[in-house]
This record gives structure tokens, sequence and C-alpha cells, in this order.
């Protein structure tokens, strides 16, 4: 019976819901123009990747920056009278104080045995028959101290206790470290926001020329009774698949590239003795990921769209 | 159903599409709009639509005063209608099916429901084999059915036609005719812009005649309709 045959003729049942509408229409978009969203695609892919690439390579970077201030210490070196006994005990009490991860107490004995070991001049220090080195406490910092720069702060209070002769701190490796770092995070972040930006013009560039395509779908719709945001819906969904995917093509592209670069950047970090590990993206940095792009290709569509839907309901139901 | 009481419309300063135009249609009432092209048939359909608001005066449809009638709720108010647009309006790369299927989906109707109407609109103009054909490929005669089974697809009140037989073979004129007067039959009021004297002259509905923008003559007096209803007292005032 024919009536049955027309029935036939409905698509799958996700398309005739209003979402599922919109979604087909935005999929049939993109299929349409396969060649253009390709290149779309590609070019938000890859202008996405830094960005990307930093985000991944941020928990390397902030590692790499800690990492070497643990390393980092303060030397206190004691007054000749001081014991060991309580220059021992002297280490214990400032272990526990606040601003200090740990402390490490080395008798004369131990300097000495240290100064031989690593020095020429060691036979000259057993002509003096005296152990002419005193006692010291190796002082590590928190990170947090190191960071803020109150190192200097620390040294002077360490200073004011009277078995303390002097204390020696050498943080320019510290300091010229963290100053890489953080120029490297501040030009790569403004890197990042241009190219973010970029991206954001491309979609929004995309989006309007998907609009015109669109123009008479919509005028029909509206015709028909149509709310701007049903027509409009396609479009924000044309945004977000873009976004989505343009994250995708990034994160693959940053993927990549990070395994190109991986070896080298091991050998550098090995000739360093640093523990610098470029990782792999986590999960949640993929989803940081996704949803960055996700909400780049939304802003994109709605920049693109406020305008032109105002037009539709003054267009003719006539010939034109 | 549909009042208009001096109603105007300038698209351009100075140039009326239509002047103190005013008049009443009943529910359930069937009537032609006729006129020369350019009088203002598809202008006074697109008011009834509110596709346009007038210059001046007031409108109202069912309950509904146009001058109350916030821009959010336009739309919804649309849906409540069949229009049957002068060029058709069909999208081109999409389906019968699916053209005839677009307004429910608008409308947020159930998958069932869609299936249902949409081979029901489809069988009624003939043209349930066709359900999967692009429009494009079709005739002139069978896309104005599809724009025909679009507007009466979710079953409304009222029933805009802006010249549904334009360009088609006089009987084939004559069967979308009937296709409009079963319509009426079931309870739909009917508002049919046409210029074709050959319907005009067999159909002896009542008329509302444009002349430049205004009503001319209220003829529902000298032409009785033959094939009457006893409902269908459409009354014109001036
Ligand atoms: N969007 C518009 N902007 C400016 N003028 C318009 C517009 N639409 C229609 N007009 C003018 O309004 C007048 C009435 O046009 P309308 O389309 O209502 O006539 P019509 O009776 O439907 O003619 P036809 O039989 O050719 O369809 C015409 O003079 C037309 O040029
Ligand atoms: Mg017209």
């Amino acid at each position: 019976m024919s009536t049955e045959q027309a029935a036939n003729a409905a698509g799958p049942r996700w398309t005739y819901g209003k979402r599922g509408y919109a979604l087909a229409q935005s999929l049939r978009q993109l299929k349409r123009h396969k060649f253009a969203s390709l290149i779309t695609l590609l070019v938000l892919g890859i202008t996405l990747a830094l960005p990307v690439m930093l985000l991944f390579a941020s928990s390397a970077l902030q590692q790499l920056s800690s990492r070497s201030i643990e390393g980092e210490s303060l030397t206190a070196y004691l007054q000749d009278s001081v014991s060991d006994l309580d220059g021992a005990a002297l280490s214990i009490e400032w272990a526990s104080r606040e601003g200090i991860r740990d402390t490490r107490y080395i008798s004369r004995d131990e300097a000495l045995a240290l100064f031989r070991e690593n020095s020429d001049i060691g036979a000259a220090v057993d002509a003096l028959g005296a152990n002419p080195l005193p006692g010291a406490i190796i002082v590590f910092p928190d990170s947090n101290v190191l960071r803020a720069g109150t190192v200097e702060a620390l040294a002077a209070s360490l200073r004011q206790s009277e078995a303390v002769e002097r204390v020696q701190f050498d943080l320019r490796w510290v300091r010229r470290l963290q100053a890489v770092v953080s120029l490297i995070q501040l030009v790569g972040g403004l890197l990042a926001l241009f190219l973010t930006l970029t991206a954001l013009l491309v979609i929004a560039n995309t989006i309007r020329l998907e609009l015109s395509r669109r123009r008479s779908e919509m005028e029909v719709a509206s015709l028909l009774g149509a709310s701007s945001f049903f027509m409009n819906r396609p479009i924000l969904y044309i945004g977000a698949l873009y976004g989505l995917l343009g994250g995708v093509v990034a994160s693959i592209i940053a993927v990549i590239a990070f395994n190109a670069i991986r070896q080298p950047a091991d050998d550098l970090s090995s000739l360093y003795e640093s523990t610098f590990r470029l990782s792999h993206p986590t999960p949640s940095q993929i989803g940081i990921v996704l949803a960055v792009s996700i909400a780049l290709g939304i802003v994109g569509a709605l920049s693109s769209m406020y305008r032109p839907s105002q037009q539709l309901t003054q267009r003719g139901s006539n010939g034109k | 159903m549909i009042v208009f009481e001096h109603v105007s419309l300038e698209y351009l300063p100075g140039r009326f599409a239509l002047q103190d135009v005013s008049f009443t249609l009943n529910a359930g009432s069937f009537t032609f709009l006729t006129g020369h092209s350019g009088a203002g048939k598809s202008s006074l359909l697109r008011l009834v639509a509110r596709l346009e608001r007038p210059t001046s005066g007031d409108i109202q449809v069912g309950n509904i005063h146009y001058n109350q009638l916030r821009p959010r709720q336009e739309p919804a108010l649309r849906q409540q209608m069949g229009i049957v647009f002068q060029d058709n309006q069909l999208l081109p790369d999409r389906s019968v099916f699916d053209n005839v299927a677009f307004p429910l989906i608008i409308g947020g109707y159930r998958y069932n429901d869609i299936k249902t109407r949409v081979s029901a609109a489809l069988n009624r103009v003939g043209l349930a084999d066709k359900a999967l054909e692009n429009p494009q490929v079709l005739s002139g005669g069978e896309q104005q059915r599809i724009g025909i089974a679009r507007a009466v697809v979710a079953r409304p009140k009222l029933l805009l036609a802006d010249e549904p037989t334009g360009n088609l073979d006089p009987d084939i004129s004559a069967e979308i005719m009937q296709l409009f007067m079963q319509f009426n039959a079931s309870g739909v009021t009917v508002l049919f812009a046409t210029h074709d004297q050959s319907l005009l002259d067999t159909f002896r509905y009542p008329r509302l005649q444009l002349h430049q923008g205004k009503l001319t003559g209220a003829p529902q007096e000298d032409s009785p309709a033959p094939a009457a209803r006893g409902r269908q007292k459409s009354d014109h005032a001036r």
C-alpha cells in the first residue's frame, strides 16, 4: 500500500528530533563540503597544535623548575667551638622550622673526609695536623620559599643563631632556570593566546560561510514558524564539531611532535642530570583540550551568527 | 477568524502595498483573494502570517491581536497556520518526505507521529509513491502538491494559499482546488489567493478583490457559492 511506502521513506529516527535534526544537518554540511572541511580542520589543528603542546608540556616544565629547586640548599658553617652534639641538635631543631624542608648535619670529620675526596690539596690539609674545617648544617628550604625569593630572609634568620659563623648559598642556577622556564611560559602563553584567537577567527569565518550556505533553508524554516534558536542550532553544532575535530587534530599533531622531540629532549636533560621527561598527555589534559576547543567552536559560531539571523523574517515568500 | 481593521502596509514610504484594508472572515469559510499582479495579495497573506507587520491598522486572527503579539511569540503563531507559498519554498536537498516532515520537526512532533502524518498528507495529495524523490526532479504541479501537503501536515485551523495553482494546467488546477475544498469541508478556514479567472468562474466562493492595494467591491452578495455548504458565510466589511 502506498501509505506504507511513504512511511518507509522516513530517515532514521534520531534525525527527526530537534537536536538530532540539527546534528544531522551539521554532519551533512561537513560531509557535503568534504575538501573544504578537511582543509579547515587541518588549519585549526595546526593552529591549535602549539597551545596544546604547551599544555601537554606544562607539567614537565613545572617539574623541571621544582625538581631542580629541590636540590638547592644553603650551607650554614658553624663556629669552631660548637660540638658535634650541639651541631646535630641544632640541625634537628632547624628541620622542624617553617620554610625548611630538611636539614643535614655534617660533622667536622665528615667535612674533612669529603674535602679529601674532592680535593687535590687533601694532602696539604693533612700537613696542618689539626682539622681546619668547621661543622656545617646543610639546609634544604621548602620549594615555595625558593620560589618566593625569601631565601635571604631565611639565611638572615639562620645567621641569628650564635652557633653559626656564616651562611652561604648560591641560587644563580635556580634563578636562571626559573627565569628561563617562566620566559618560556610567558612567551609560550602569549603565542598560545594569539594562536587560539586565530583559531577562533578561522572558525568564525568558516561559520559565516556555512551560514550563507544554509540561508535558504533557514528562510524556509522561518516561514514555517521555526524559532531563531531552531534555525541557529545546526550552526552551533557545526561550530562545536569544528572545535572538537580541530582539537583532536591538534592533539594528534602535538603527540606526534612530542614523539619526535622526546629523544633529543631526554639526551639534553640527562646532560644536566635532570629528571625532566616529556610524558604522554594525561586524560584530563586531553579533556581540557577538547573542552576548550569545543567552546572555541561555539563562541566562533555565536560571534558570526548574531546578525544574519536578524534579517531573516524580512525576506520575501514571494518571488524575488 | 481573520479581522483586518484599516490595515495599511507601506514597503517604502508613500508606496502602499495595501491601503486601508478592512474585512472579516468567519471561521470555516473559504475565500478567494483576487486581483492583478502587484495588487497586494501576497502582502495581505504575509500580514496574516505575521511575516510582515502593518504600517497601521489592527489585525486579529483567532483570538490573537497582532499588535499585542511579542516577536518571540510569532514563530509559534506561524506553526498554527498552514501556508502554501507562491514559490513553494521547498528544500531542494531533501526528499519529498523530509520536506513535508519539516514543519513537524520544527513543531517537535514524535517520530511515529511524523511518519503517520506525513504519509497521510502525501497520500492525500497523491504523492505517496514519490516520497523518496527529490522535489527538483518532480513536475511543477507535483512540487505545488508537496507544498500543500507540507501546509496541511500539522492539521492547521487556517490555511493560507498563495496562488497554489499558478502556472498549472487547468485540470491540475481543478484537482488542487478540490483538495482545498476537502480541507475546507473538514472545517479548515481557507484564504486562497489567485488571479486564475477560470478558477474564479468555476468555483463561486466569496472574494476579496484587491486593486492596487485597496479592496474593491465586497462581492459576497453577487457570487452566491453554488458548490455551497451552508456554514460557509464569509462577510466582508469595508
Ligand atoms: N519586499 C518588498 N519590498 C518592496 N516592495 C514590495 C515588496 N514586496 C512586494 N512589494 C510591492 O508591493 C506590491 C504588492 O506586492 P504583492 O507581492 O503583494 O502583489 P501580488 O498581488 O501578490 O502580486 P502577484 O500576483 O504578482 O504575486 C507590489 O507593488 C510590489 O512591488
Ligand atoms: Mg503574490
